[in-house]
């Protein structure tokens, strides 16, 4: 945590002392948000390291229309209210393209004020609909979206022939948005959802809503949230002996659930993005992660590389530095990403994303179901 | 059948989590009953001797010690260890150069000190959720085999038996020993006790260490029970902790597990039967509606208005 | 006595090797899938033992150390000076305020953006303080629970232009009124308990709404908040880049000028800024009135204000009231600044900034609380590159400030009525 502090100082010193030389420097300044402290820091640290890969590559290989992208960082903590902050800080920094926010609730609130302030866009992992549902310009993502996923997760699920389905979810955005398209899939394919109920996010006993589980006779519970509150549901069933099978979205696809959960995460369902570090033409950049000692196959990194390099290819595109000619660009064009084909549509989603199901194990490692 | 089975499940989840509160609560309870302050840091120590233990677990496994009764002592006693050194120290620093000053003092302070430590810990250690590793597995089962079948846990016997032990000593202690009838007279009347030879500063420290050493207990406890830590836990444990010592009466440690009991049977049948997103709520709301009907709690006794 | 000193130093030493090794010394890291201890870097240790030796050596020669400090001249010149008598206190008072005021006009002007944004956010502190201090400071009422009657505000104001369109100008009347309401029913119940239960019991209170603000996902978007809140507007001109209601005018292009996101800022900067003063008068003005005397009196005796007559229900819920009050109008700028708003902005640690900054400016007294709301704020700001530290800082400045000086920045002085010498 200490290095990407003083990473940060001095990515915003630099930025300060170029824009003392009176900007003579010409640099393009794309702003990365995301958490990198709080519960949920890790997939943080997938996008820093995604995004500033981008950069390093792009710049070396004689940056954008000639000049230097430069990074700067903030931490919003996956706080909206942070978030918030954040947004206006990049607006005084004079930051045009921002790379973020990671989690849906910090995204929307922060997104409005980008929109209204003429910046840029690109998040590489927020999922709710809602971001892209409110008709902006300047709004894009690279990831899937809520409606997406959820239909994968639960005709997988409808698939499995289950009795009965809980339904848990953490009430934000993310976690509730995903679990009522998994709701909507499982219902209309004629499954009975025995159970839909909130938590709340940073709880720690969960020993009553096991025993509610169990009571109810699930065989299979799904999970719409992040991986600290699910380790703790993992463990608490395993413990009480409610024997039912576990899903969750890529918000729990984590190492960090095993340290929690122990051997009780073995079995986990996991929908997430295609292993994009296991695609053949992108092993040279694994390479490149790999030899920076950074770990390229969390579900972010390479989300965060495209979106950064979207955003250099946008503006080569379009031949103009302002971010509403490079919306245009980006939705006119077709780029070739390490995530695949980009398209945009007018909402600023991509015209096709894959999701697949994995089997998580008690080792932290997954295995693709079929 | 299969709804008094889960009734009596939701029972023994309440009581699990209302003894871990109750020993938070002593903690409370005690200093107030003392000197008459809030101690907000409280949360805060439990939640130290939470990490303290996990530390000492973590670095025993990794010297090779897999003999489990020899790591949870160690754990146990390095956590009271580090806990009481902290509420020794909170004390000296914080609270003694206000006591005696205008009350909003001293709780500032304590409000204070609890960001302090919050936040001391969290440079230390990080904000993500460290996994505690599941050392007490498996329990016993009762009921039909097909259907909803009641569960209790080693663990949770085990918080059972501990807080059991550590309330009987603590009792013991009071009543019988010197330091504990100086507690008691002090907390009488400071002023009068001081003139009697009872060197109060003493035991106003004494106090705030056995509350810190009770609380790294349900650090321990609670780590290993919820499988998960992080630096914010201590302020809601405390907070709900102290809740239960204002509902049992503060100043009584009888009212204290009573209380804790009370807070946390209400809490998982909230969760049971309605939802658990309501649970904190049905607790404040207890509270509230026990201060406005019985001010003092359900075992404090009544204060005398002296003019 | 020097051998007393020198066990006690070896103990605080010992102690201070306890809490801080342990913690400091050994890091708990998520190593793939389990957790893995790891040692600290040598200057973290080396820093540890310092420690332990620097406070071995305070308290050996604690005696001398506290001697010596005792004979060095005041760090305060003003301290042993006769009070400055009360007419020309007050108007140097006057005049500072004066100042301060004409300062406060000009800023926007002269800052930078963020820098307006910042001092907005100030006002709003300035304005919640005020309030409180009413509720604590002047009716000494410990009420923990202030954000609450913050977020009735902030949220009546989300709610309203959500579900009803309904504007700023509208909405701050309202929220205010709606935060009063909530604290006179709040109020009636629960002002016969005293002292610390009255705290818990507003503590408790917070909480409530908050979690149900968290909860009532339906209505108030639960963890997610609420968002696109409208900006104030002046005489049906917008501040956006584009008009978003019907029927209003855009600022920038009704004076032909180019748009500027600094407008917005510095319109909402000189609104909170009007608020805030008309809220400092009105408390100025109600503590000069029986009702502002009526509350120090019960303050400072109640068995007494009560034998002379004074409604003791009455007084503590008009001080509850207003206090609450003005926790709306904050409520309601907050929310027209942020643009959004979620339950974590409303959670106990606000209510313990608020109150840390009526305490720290000196209870009761005006010009302090504005000082040290001034403070509080800008503080963490300035310390953006220790952010990891700042909330640490805060911390042990709060306990540094009580230990060093309780009264406050500012202590209150009782205006009082000299008589004139006779003869």
């Amino acid at each position: 945590m200490k290095t990407s502090i003083k990473k940060i100082v001095t990515a915003v010193g630099a930025t300060t002392a170029l824009m003392a030389a009176g900007q003579a420097a010409a640099e393009i300044r794309i702003g990365i948000a995301g958490p990198m402290t709080g519960p949920v820091a890790q997939y943080g640290d997938m996008q820093f390291s995604g995004a500033r890969m981008a950069i390093e590559q792009i710049n070396a290989n004689g940056g954008v229309m000639g000049e230097e992208l430069v990074a700067v960082e903030y931490d919003d903590v996956c706080d909206p209210k942070q978030a918030v902050t954040v947004a206006n800080s990049m607006v005084n920094e004079g930051v045009r393209f921002v790379i973020g926010h990671l989690c849906s609730s910090s995204t929307q609130p922060a997104s409005d004020i980008y929109e209204d302030e003429g910046i840029l866009m690109i998040t590489p992992a927020s999922t709710s609909p809602e971001i892209t549902e409110r008709g902006y310009e300047l709004v894009f993502r690279t990831i899937g979206l809520d409606s997406m996923q959820g239909p994968v997760a639960a005709n997988h699920l409808a698939s499995l022939n289950p009795e009965r389905v809980a339904i848990i979810h953490d009430k934000q955005q993310y976690g509730e948005g995903i679990a009522t398209a998994v709701r909507d899939t499982l219902t209309d394919a004629g499954v009975e959802v025995a159970m839909f109920e909130g938590i709340t996010a940073g709880d720690k006993d969960f020993s009553s809503l096991v025993t509610k589980l169990k009571q109810a006779d699930v065989d299979y519970v799904y999970y719409g949230g992040y991986h600290p509150e699910l380790g703790l549901i993992l463990r608490q069933a395993d413990q009480a002996g409610l024997d039912a099978t576990f899903m969750g979205p890529e918000g729990v696809g984590n190492k960090d659930i095993n340290s929690i959960a122990g051997d009780a995460a073995e079995g986990l369902l996991v929908t997430l993005p295609p292993s994009f570090d296991q695609k053949e033409e992108n092993q040279d950049l694994v390479q490149a992660f790999e030899d920076k000692g950074e770990d390229p196959s969390g579900p972010f990194v390479l989300t965060s590389y495209a979106a950064v390099q979207l955003v250099a290819e946008g503006i080569e595109e379009a031949g103009s530095k302002d971010p509403f000619d490079v919306a245009e660009a980006l939705r006119a064009g077709t780029f070739q990403t390490p995530i695949g084909t980009v398209e945009y549509n007018q909402a600023g989603d991509m015209e096709s994303f894959e999701f697949v199901v994995y089997e998580w194990h008690s080792d932290g490692s997954k295995t693709p179901v079929n | 059948m299969q709804d008094l089975l889960y009734f009596i499940q939701q029972l023994i989840n309440g009581l699990t989590i209302g003894s871990t509160y109750a020993l938070i609560a002593i903690g409370y309870t005690m200093v107030y009953g003392i000197i008459g302050m809030i101690n907000f840091a409280h949360g805060e120590i439990y939640m130290i001797g939470a990490y303290t233990a996990l530390i000492t677990i973590t670095g025993l496994t990794a010297l090779g010690i897999v003999w489990l009764p020899l790591i949870l002592i160690v754990a146990l006693i390095c956590a009271m260890i580090v806990s009481s050194s902290m509420g020794w120290a909170v004390e000296r620093v914080a609270y003694r150069p206000v006591r005696g000053k205008h009350r909003l003092i001293p709780l500032i302070s304590a409000i204070g000190m609890s960001i302090f430590l919050q936040n001391y810990v969290h440079l230390a250690q990080g904000s993500s959720n460290i996994g505690f590793p599941a050392l007490v597995e498996g329990g016993f089962r009762f009921g039909p085999e097909d259907s909803f079948q009641t569960s209790i846990s080693y663990m949770q016997i085990m918080i059972f038996a501990v807080t059991l032990v550590c309330m009987t000593v603590l009792s013991l202690f009071i009543s019988r020993s010197r330091i504990g009838r100086a507690c008691r007279a002090v907390s009488q009347d400071l002023g009068m006790a001081n003139l009697l030879g009872i060197d109060t500063n003493r035991i106003i420290s004494a106090t705030f260490v056995i509350g810190a050493a009770l609380a790294a207990v349900a650090g321990l406890l609670l780590g290993m029970y919820y499988g998960s830590i992080d630096p914010l836990f201590g302020f809601i444990a405390g907070l709900k902790a102290f809740t239960a010592a204002v509902l049992g009466g503060i100043g009584s440690i009888p009212g204290a597990m009573l209380g804790g009991l009370i807070l946390g049977v209400a809490e998982s049948m909230t969760s049971g039967y309605l939802s658990g997103e309501y649970k904190d709520v049905v607790s404040f709301s207890l509270l509230i509606l026990i201060l406005l009907f019985k001010p003092t709690g359900l075992l404090g006794k009544p204060e005398v208005e002296k003019i | 006595m020097a051998a007393q000193n020198f066990k006690h130093a070896l103990f605080s030493a010992v102690v201070t090797l306890i809490i801080s090794y342990p913690i400091l010394g050994f890091n708990l890291v998520s190593e793939g899938i389990s957790v893995q201890l790891e040692g600290a870097d040598t200057f973290t240790l080396v820093g540890v033992f310092a420690a332990a030796v620097v406070v071995f050596l305070f308290q050996l020669f604690r005696d001398t150390i506290m001697g010596g400090l005792g004979k060095l001249p005041a760090l305060n010149p003003m301290a042993n000076r006769p009070p400055m008598p009360q007419r020309k206190r007050l108007k140097v008072e006057s005049v500072l305020l004066t100042l301060m005021l004409i300062g406060a006009l000009f800023w926007p002007f002269i800052a930078s953006r963020g820098a307006v944004d910042l001092a907005t956010l100030v006002l709003i502190y300035i304005m919640l303080a005020l309030g409180l201090n009413v509720v604590v400071g002047l009716a000494g009422l410990l009420d923990l629970g202030y954000v609450a009657f913050y977020a009735v505000g902030a949220y009546s104001f989300a709610l309203l232009s959500q579900y009803f369109g309904i504007s700023f100008w509208f909405a701050l009347p309202i929220g205010a009124l709606l935060a009063a309401l909530f604290g006179l029913v709040l109020g009636f119940p629960v002002l016969r308990l005293r002292g610390d239960y009255l705290a818990i019991v507003t503590l408790g209170f917070g909480e409530i709404i908050r979690i149900l603000l968290n909860n009532m996902t339906n209505l108030t978007g639960g963890p997610n908040g609420i968002g696109g809140i409208p900006d104030p507007t002046l005489f049906g001109m917008e501040f956006g880049r584009r008009v978003k209601e019907e029927g209003n005018t855009s600022f920038h292009e009704t004076f032909g000028i180019a748009y500027a996101g600094e407008h917005k800022v510095i319109f909402l900067y000189l609104i909170a800024l009007v608020l805030a003063v008309i809220t400092a008068l009105v408390i100025r003005r109600l503590m000069r009135m029986p009702v502002g005397r009526a509350w120090e009196a019960l303050r400072e005796d109640e068995i007494a204000a009560k034998s002379l007559g004074l409604s003791r229900t009455a007084v503590k819920l008009s001080a509850f009231t207003i206090g609450a009050f003005f926790a709306g109008f904050a409520g309601t700028v907050f929310a027209s600044k942020q643009g959004f708003i979620s339950p974590e902005s409303f959670v106990f640690l606000e209510s313990a900034i608020i109150l840390a900054i009526v305490v720290l400016g000196g209870m009761g007294s005006q010009m302090g609380v504005i000082l040290a709301a001034i403070a509080v704020t800008i503080l963490p700001e300035l310390a953006r590159e220790f952010s990891e530290y700042r909330m640490l800082i805060f911390g042990a400045a709060m306990v540094l400030m009580m230990v060093w000086r309780p009264q406050g920045l500012l202590p209150m002085r009782r205006i009082h009525i000299e008589l004139k010498p006779q003869g």
